[in-house]
């Protein structure tokens, strides 16, 4: 081991307690980052398997852009390819199943129906029999699935499963048993192609081609081609990531990311804070250090090893805790999504991306960190080590840091005003610098006023504590700053949190004001759900006691090489059992416009993506082709708050998009009916379409918020990881703060302070220094919190700024209850302090 | 005459400006010929310190000129200011400044190492043996005595064989009995090695164990006179010039 290394090595083991305390905020914060970072990619693989499950050799997926089935003449086309080996045109289709009335919620309430070429199927999907035989081409009515399906489904071969078909029934016979597992909500039976075509009614056409490419291909590069061939209709790949459940995952990402960067943050501040002092407390080291002929450069060297290798520990163990904390928060997710979603999620999975990000950041903020520090170990003139100095050596200059500090939050202000995450991101965490820079220049005046209430109850010990404060601004900046940043992250993010679950409340209560909803068993994959055709509207709105009913239809655009949802609505009727959170500009009128022609609503997110206004021209690639609608209005609904949506007649769907039926219906009671004997009525409608399930609106909304509130947990456990840092910020500055002054502290009980006294005195000051880091935290976490909650708005995630009142609180509560807990050691051991070796410390 | 290690003229050093200047050094001519052992004396604020200051390169006069084996100050700049240091000139501090985190031997080695020499550690145990820590190689520095963290710090001056020994009250954080053996020592390390050796010291027995003594009052060399190895002469001297 080299010199540099080796002293590095020695004095972060040497300041042990110290070490680890600033090494753990490395660890928490990259342990958030990485942690929450692997939750992601497990859930998306977890939908991906989901939907691609058995697709075992699958290299490739062709489907329709629209979701429309097309003329297997495409499979050819595709053949014509270099790349592609064998390609097998396929039909998937969601049926339900026959169901008992009185099932539990739990029971199978449909099946995907996989129809596939026989002559081709091998090649992409294995097929491993446990028992009975594979398919043959000239099956009509044969039908094998896998074991474990079977066996939940009560079938064996030989036995027949009847599936409702175009026209009437059709019965299959199970002809054999597959060993694959059946991933829960991918639940497949499969029959020959012409017999699925004939029970989708497609004649012959197909929704799907599975291929596989030639041998040492690049997937990235044949999936380009395959695009550029078969043109936008149709789309490569596998996975839409349109659904909801994907958009809320990618906006508690977006939280989760900002959990990370604000802990990374904090962490990069402790371990400068904690660099400073290191150097401050080794002046006399480095002096003779210099003294005897090292240079500048390798001083710093010195310093940038010793926080490498604190980054590297840090990072190392932060990434084995947040691979604890994601394998963790899964497991504990894991029933939430098998029972709700139907999807089972594995263990954590990281990217390479995350890995790296997480290393970089983890071992980057700690080194970017002690940069100044160690610069300014650099500068210690060698007569240090004749002469060291005895005044204090923390006092730095205000004016210049404040003034920067002043500039770098009006730069922050122009980052969290723009409409791009990564900038909101930045600016955040510019806004946190820019409060750090400005605190010493403010906390003298704002002592001052802090410690009147204090005197009253310390009496002098309260003035000697804040005249301690005033004398070093530069020292009690810095602990205010720790407990700040860590405090307005947290509120900061409370307030974002707070915003979110309100701003979905608020869109619950106001946009589905039906007494009743009709939804399908599973609306979290739209690619998975099942319509219903006119009569069930028909037969809702004729039962007694139902007024006034609305139904949602969905089709698929392409706008621009994206994809978005277009809902159907019917303009007449949608208003007297939902409404829209309007934006500014937009009202009632804007429904009422759809039925006028190729008009469309754009809700939040989707107008600020493409930066739309009222009445401008808007062009759809439909399944029949371009067709340009114009923006009547720009609204919000909660079923797609998270969604780039847009809203038209359903007239115009029927004829743009050849979509006619119901996804979803929405019922009122009229006001004298019955509530018990109309849901009776319902219930039996409602029986003979067992794939949709009836709920009365109510108990739907407490059904959501139940959910809300169990992820208001995750969050809270998040909030409370970030707090931890704050803690140790202020318990290490206080402690440093006692032992900078133990000379002072010496002298003070030699002119006659008592042990009490001396103790009360650190106790003050500690009360006073976090009495003022939790105003400024909370100040600046709110003031943050609302440009973060505008800034997402920006985004399209338009939500009412909600005040955190509770979180407030808290943190207010949790900010003084620290101040006071850290200050209990430092308290005890300054009154402990030998008088005589006090005085001789040098 | 044998060649001069330090070689001092016309050095003066003002801190300050206007009503606040402070002539620390005023005027100073010195010439140390190699293994000489000197002495300096003088009340606080004499000047001494700020003399040692200077020849070991911390500090810059404001005018004059100071040649340390052959190099001009003045004209290096800062690395080789720094190279200077580290290869032939030793530090003895007060508070001996040894690394609390190393052992005897690594702090001992620090120059050889920052020099990157071969076998520092090696070298430097021979130099630990001859300052009689030959037991004492591993222990770190809160293991061992103020007398023996001297020593160690001796050592460390030595170990790159420099030309000359700066020392700053090297005996004033020691007892009266270890004191007298840092100055043997120091004797030692003129007379036996060959190193020439600046003392600045309040103490008079330990400036007694130097070959001369240069007396110093308001930033000028007073008085310059041999000595005999009496324990009393740089207390007679000091009286002489009325410095006591």
């Amino acid at each position: 081991m080299n010199l540099t290394t080796t002293l590095a090595w020695r004095y972060l083991r040497g300041r042990g307690t110290r070490s680890l305390l600033t090494t753990l905020a490395v660890v928490l914060g990259v342990m958030l980052t990485f942690g929450l970072n692997g939750i992601l990619p497990t859930m998306l693989e977890a939908f991906n398997r989901n939907l691609l499950a058995a697709a075992g050799k699958v290299d490739l997926t062709v489907t329709s852009t629209y979701d429309q089935p097309f003329r297997p003449a495409v499979v050819d086309q595709l053949l014509k390819l270099p790349q592609i080996a064998v390609a097998s045109p396929g039909v998937t289709g969601t049926v339900p199943l026959p169901q008992d009335a009185n099932a539990d919620s739990g029971a199978l309430a449909q099946v995907t129906v996989v129809g596939v070429e026989v002559g081709t199927v091998s090649a992409v999907r294995d097929f491993a029999l446990t028992q009975g035989r594979m398919l043959v081409a000239t099956d009509a009515t044969a039908l094998v699935l896998n074991a474990d399906l079977a066996a939940q489904l009560g079938l064996a071969v030989g036995q027949d499963l009847v599936l409702p078909a175009a026209g009437g029934t059709v019965r299959f016979r199970v002809v054999g048993l597959l060993t694959a597992a059946t991933v829960p909500g991918a639940e497949q039976v499969f029959i020959t192609l012409p017999a699925a075509q004939q029970l989708f009614g497609l004649g012959n056409r197909i929704t799907q081609i599975e291929a596989t490419l030639v041998a040492g291909t690049d997937r990235a590069s044949a999936e380009q081609a395959v695009s550029t061939a078969l043109g936008s209709d149709y789309q490569v790949g596998g996975l839409a990531t349109e659904s909801s459940m994907l958009a809320s995952l990618q906006v508690a990402n977006f939280s989760f990311t900002m959990f990370g960067i604000f802990a990374l943050a904090t962490a990069g501040f402790i371990i400068a804070n904690s660099f400073r002092t290191v150097v401050a407390e080794r002046r006399r080291d480095i002096g003779m250090l210099r003294a005897i002929g090292t240079t500048r450069r390798r001083i710093m060297g010195m310093f940038l090893t010793e926080s490498l290798l604190q980054g590297i520990l840090g990072t190392a163990l932060g990434i084995a805790a947040g691979w604890a904390m994601a394998a963790g928060l899964l497991a504990a997710m894991a029933p939430l999504f098998s029972s709700v979603a139907h999807i089972t999620i594995g263990g954590p999975q990281f990217s390479v991306t995350t890995w790296l990000t997480s290393i970089l950041l983890g071992v980057g903020v700690t080194v970017v960190a002690a940069i100044l520090p160690a610069r300014a170990a650099g500068r210690v003139t060698p007569m240090e080590a004749m002469r060291p100095q005895l005044a204090e050596v923390y006092a730095r200059k205000i004016g210049k840091p404040a003034w920067i500090g002043g500039a770098v939050l009006v730069i922050s202000m122009f980052g969290l005003t723009t409409g791009s995450s990564a900038l909101i991101g930045l600016g955040s965490v510019l806004f946190l610098i820019g409060i750090a820079l400005v605190a010493p220049a403010v906390v003298n005046p704002v002592a001052e006023v802090a410690s009147r209430p204090l005197a009253a109850i310390f009496d002098r010990e309260g003035a000697l504590a804040r005249s301690n404060l005033q004398r070093n601004p530069g020292r009690s900046a810095v602990t205010v700053t720790a407990m700040m940043l860590g405090l307005a992250s947290i509120v900061a993010m409370i307030s974002v949190v707070t915003s979110i679950f309100s701003g979905f409340t608020s869109y619950l209560d106001k946009s589905l004001s039906a007494d009743y909803l009709i939804i399908p068993q599973s609306i979290i994959l739209s690619q998975g759900n099942v319509a219903a055709g006119p009569q069930l509207a028909q037969q809702v709105g004729a039962t007694p006691g139902i007024g006034a009913i609305s139904t949602l239809r969905l089709g698929k655009a392409e706008v621009d090489g994206g994809q978005v949802q277009v809902i159907g609505i019917e303009p007449t009727s949608y208003l007297k059992v939902a409404s829209f959170d309007w934006n500014a500009g937009s009202s009632d009128a804007a429904v009422t416009e759809l039925g006028n022609g190729r008009w469309v609503i754009a809700n939040g997110i989707y107008a600020a993506q493409h930066n739309l206004v009222l009445g401008q021209a808007i062009t759809l690639n439909t399944p029949n082709g371009a067709k340009v609608y114009h923006l009547a209005g720009i609204g919000n609904d909660y079923l797609n708050a998270k969604l780039s949506t847009l809203y038209t007649s359903q007239e115009n769907l029927s004829r743009d998009f050849n979509v006619t039926t119901d996804l979803l219906l929405m019922a009122n009671r009229t006001a004298s009916a019955d509530q018990a004997a109309t849901k009776a009525q319902l219930t039996k409608v409602i029986a003979n379409y067992p794939a949709f399930r009836l709920y009365e609106s109510q108990a739907w909304r407490d059904q959501q918020l139940a959910t809300f509130n169990s992820t208001i947990v995750i969050f809270d456990v998040l909030v409370a990881v970030l707090a931890v840092p704050s803690l140790l910020a202020l318990m290490n500055t206080l402690a440093i703060s006692v032992l900078a002054r133990t000379r002072e502290i010496g002298m003070l009980r030699a002119v006659g302070a008592t042990r009490r006294q001396i103790r009360r005195m650190v106790f003050a000051e500690s009360l006073l220094l976090s009495l003022i880091g939790t105003a400024f935290g909370a100040l600046a976490g709110l003031w943050l919190g609302y440009a973060l909650v505008s800034a997402m708005s920006a985004v399209g995630w338009q939500m009412p700024y909600s005040f955190p009142w509770g979180g407030l609180a808290a943190t207010v509560v949790v900010g003084i209850v620290f101040g006071v807990l850290a200050a209990l050691g430092p308290a005890r051991s300054a009154s402990r302090l030998d008088v005589v070796s006090a005085l001789h410390q040098e | 005459m044998s060649k001069a290690i330090v070689e001092v003229s016309g050095l003066t050093k003002i801190y300050g400006s206007g009503a606040a200047e402070v002539r620390a050094l005023d005027g100073v001519d010195l010439r140390v010929p190699e293994g000489q052992f000197v002495s300096v004396m003088g009340p606080s604020g004499c000047g001494k310190s700020t003399l040692l200051n200077l020849l070991g390169g911390l500090d810059t006069p404001t005018t004059g000129t100071i040649s340390i084996d052959g190099h001009a100050l003045g004209e290096l700049p800062d690395d080789q200011l720094t190279e200077l240091r580290r290869r032939r000139i030793g530090f003895v501090f007060q508070f001996f400044n040894l690394i609390p985190v190393l052992d005897a031997t690594e702090n001992a080695s620090l120059p050889l190492r920052l020099d990157g020499a071969a076998n520092a550690e090696d070298r430097t145990v021979g130099w630990l043996e001859k300052v009689g820590l030959g037991d004492r190689l591993h222990n770190r520095p809160d293991e061992l005595s103020g007398g023996q963290q001297q020593r160690v710090a001796i050592a460390r001056a030595l170990s790159t064989e420099p030309a000359l020994v700066l020392a700053d009250e090297p005996t004033g954080n020691l007892d009266s009995k270890s004191a007298a053996e840092i100055g043997e020592l120091l004797r030692a390390v003129s007379l036996t090695w060959g190193r020439s050796v600046l003392m600045v010291t309040h103490d008079p027995r330990i400036a007694s164990y130097a070959q001369r003594l240069v007396l110093m009052k308001d930033g000028r060399i007073v008085d310059d006179l041999t000595l005999d190895g009496s324990r009393e002469g740089p207390r007679q001297a000091l009286e002489r010039s009325g410095l006591l």
